[in-house]
């Protein structure tokens, strides 16, 4: 028994390693996209999108270990939470590398545009802030620091603040005609995805908060529905019994 | 006789025996003395063994370099302290082990691999990771990891390409001109054409005594470590600078705002390098900004140290480039840069004057917000 439980704890942290290697990955892709980006460097841009599949595969064992382990050791309480936390924050960690991806592609549609150095300046900050909130998050993680990872959805709103400062910048620069339509668009998106990987760092955060005290944020709304449908049951019943 | 006999056969048997008995107990005695001295040896060497490992361990301990060692069954058996942060890394640095773990396995098939794990931080890294199978007759002893940082060499080996390839580009394109220009004029026989020639040829001839004169400027004072120091007054070398750019700045309306404090500054300095690294900064701010975007010039003390800080609202330098705007020719963007007619010698010479008076020059810039420098230099006494 004693045997099995060490194997048991040991498999746990070999699968939070691999958390923290899946978000290694992602932290160390963001500031490499921003490269490609601003530098217009399309062999950077390609080693990204092919440095992908590494995420995935990993994301992918990942994924059957924990499953694995549900399945075989029937784990409870913590370690049951530890689990299906890993399950989640896989998930948020490979989208976050797609979101990476996305940015290296837009990199090539945009090659050859040139903007100014505000929507640079703009862009590069994003970049800072996303790859912050996203080590933010797994150092939360790590350390099962849940006021940290409560804090996440209140230092995401600067990265949202930049989003719409970067989607007026590119506006403006469309309208001043620096940038055609095309390059407009795709410099939103661009600043759509720096925005969503701060979003995932949040679900992270929340995932870690529900990891460690076992509550969820959701659960506050869910139980809102619960007493209007309680509410509005006991309401036919009344009708019923008229 | 009889008795005799017996007598005698009793001696040597007693003889024998006694002989033998005598034999045994030497020989238990040898046995005894002969195991105390391989215990005793065999302790000595127990301690030996102990001492090399101790000593050697300790050696590992003290490179600067990261080792680790494992088993022939690839289990980890020692890791020196530069490696030992990797295995509890997050973020970047945890791909760092995830290298080491890769590389080991590898190594344990018998092969030397190694790879380089580039890290874009922040801050960041460049790691060398290298691994070796231990094979000595035939017998596999495990493999050994390497891990170096060699973030510094790979930026100085950059810094040194750089140089020569920037100063060719800078020498040949006047070059390039002067000559095209010459050709031209040979074969000219119109006096007006042949003027503006001549005038062309002469703003490429001075371009290059530019570059010329900056080089000197700056080898000057790079080997002038030990100038004429004397007490200066801080807010007399602004003005003077200020006084130098205002030509240009006003050409292009760029107002210039100084801050300056009560109390008069003085630093102990040569007046001459300091006036010229105050003036390169402005130069540099005006280059770089567009009409109406304020310059502003702060004098202020900061503990012991005078800070001048110029800062500008201009273009920005991006990220990548910040530390290394301070090394000879280098520029951010040569198609901009060419607009503004720098050669790129103006931060080199503003860090060597710096360094020459035991301060240092700093660097805040945000892409399309602007850029501040700031110069420190230690407090002199008053005049």
């Amino acid at each position: 028994m004693e045997e099995l439980r060490k194997s048991f704890h040991e498999e746990l942290d070999e699968i939070q390693a691999g958390i923290v290697r899946m978000a290694a990955l992602v932290s160390e892709s963001i500031p490499r996209a921003t490269e490609a980006l601003l530098e217009s460097d399309l062999k950077l841009a390609q080693e990204l999108i092919t440095a992908d599949d590494d995420l995935d595969y990993l994301s992918v064992h990942l994924e059957e270990r924990c499953h694995q382990v549900l399945a075989l050791q029937s784990p409870m309480a913590g370690d049951l939470r530890a689990l299906s936390t890993a399950l989640r924050l896989n998930a948020e960690l490979e989208r976050s590398g797609d979101l990476a991806v996305n940015i290296a592609k837009a990199t090539r549609r945009i090659y050859g545009t040139r903007y100014d150095a505000t929507l640079r300046g703009l862009l590069v900050r994003m970049s800072e802030e996303a790859c912050r909130l996203m080590r933010l998050a797994i150092d939360a993680y790590v350390d099962g620091n849940a006021g940290l990872a409560a804090a996440l959805d209140d230092i995401d709103d600067q990265l949202d603040a930049l989003n719409r400062d970067c989607v007026q910048a590119v506006f403006q620069a469309h309208n001043d005609g620096s940038i055609d339509l095309q390059a407009a668009v795709q410099l939103c998106l661009i600043s759509r995805y720096y925005e969503r990987i701060g979003d995932h760092a949040v679900n992270i955060g929340e995932r870690v908060v529900y990891m460690v005290t076992g509550w969820l944020p959701e659960y506050t709304g869910s139980a809102r529905v619960q007493v209007r449908e309680q509410g509005n049951r006991d309401e036919t019943d009344e009708t019923d019994e008229e | 006789m009889i008795v005799t006999l017996v007598v005698l056969v009793a001696v040597a048997g007693l003889i024998l025996v006694g002989a033998v008995a005598w034999r045994e107990h030497r020989h238990l005695v040898v046995a005894e003395s002969n195991r105390r001295r391989d215990d005793e040896l065999h302790r000595r060497q127990e301690v030996e063994v102990v001492e090399s490992e101790t000593r050697l361990r300790l050696s590992l301990d003290a490179i600067t370099q990261g080792v680790v060692i494992a088993d022939a069954a690839g289990t980890v058996l020692y890791r020196n302290p530069f490696a030992l942060p990797y295995t509890e890394a997050r973020h970047g640095e945890a791909l760092v082990e995830a290298a080491v773990a890769e590389l080991l396995a590898e190594a344990a098939q018998g092969k030397a691999v190694e790879r380089e794990v580039e890290l874009f931080g922040p801050p960041r890294q460049t790691l060398f990771v290298g691994a070796l199978p231990l094979r000595l007759d035939g017998r596999d002893y495990g493999s050994v990891v390497l891990i170096d940082d060699i973030t510094e060499p790979q930026r100085l080996d950059a810094m040194r390409r750089d140089f020569v390839a920037n100063i060719s580009h800078e020498l040949r394109t006047p070059m390039g001109a002067l000559s095209l220009l010459a050709e031209t004029l040979a074969g000219e026989t119109d006096p007006e054409v042949a003027t503006r020639l001549a005038a062309r040829v002469q703003s490429e001839a001075i371009r290059l005594s530019d570059i010329m004169d900056d080089l000197l400027e700056l080898s000057r004072i790079e080997s002038n470590e030990a100038s004429e120091r004397a007490p200066v007054s801080v807010q007399h070398v602004i003005s003077d600078a200020l006084s130098r750019v205002s030509p240009m700045a006003e050409e292009k309306q760029v107002p210039i705002e100084t801050v300056l404090p009560a109390l008069e500054l003085v630093v102990n300095a040569d007046r001459r390098q300091l006036t010229t690294a105050v003036y390169n900064l402005l130069d540099n701010a005006v280059k770089h900004s567009e009409a109406d975007r304020l310059i502003r010039v702060t004098t202020r003390l900061e503990g012991d140290c005078v800070e001048v800080e110029v800062s500008d609202q201009g273009y920005g330098i991006p990220l990548r480039h910040q530390e290394r705007i301070f090394e000879r020719f280098y520029q951010v963007d040569r198609s901009r840069e060419s607009a503004g007619g720098g050669v790129g010698l103006g931060l080199a010479i503003v860090r060597h004057v710096a360094n020459n008076h035991g301060g240092e020059v700093r660097v805040e810039s945000t892409e399309g917000e602007g850029s501040s420098f700031t110069l420190a230099l230690l407090v002199g006494v008053q005049p």
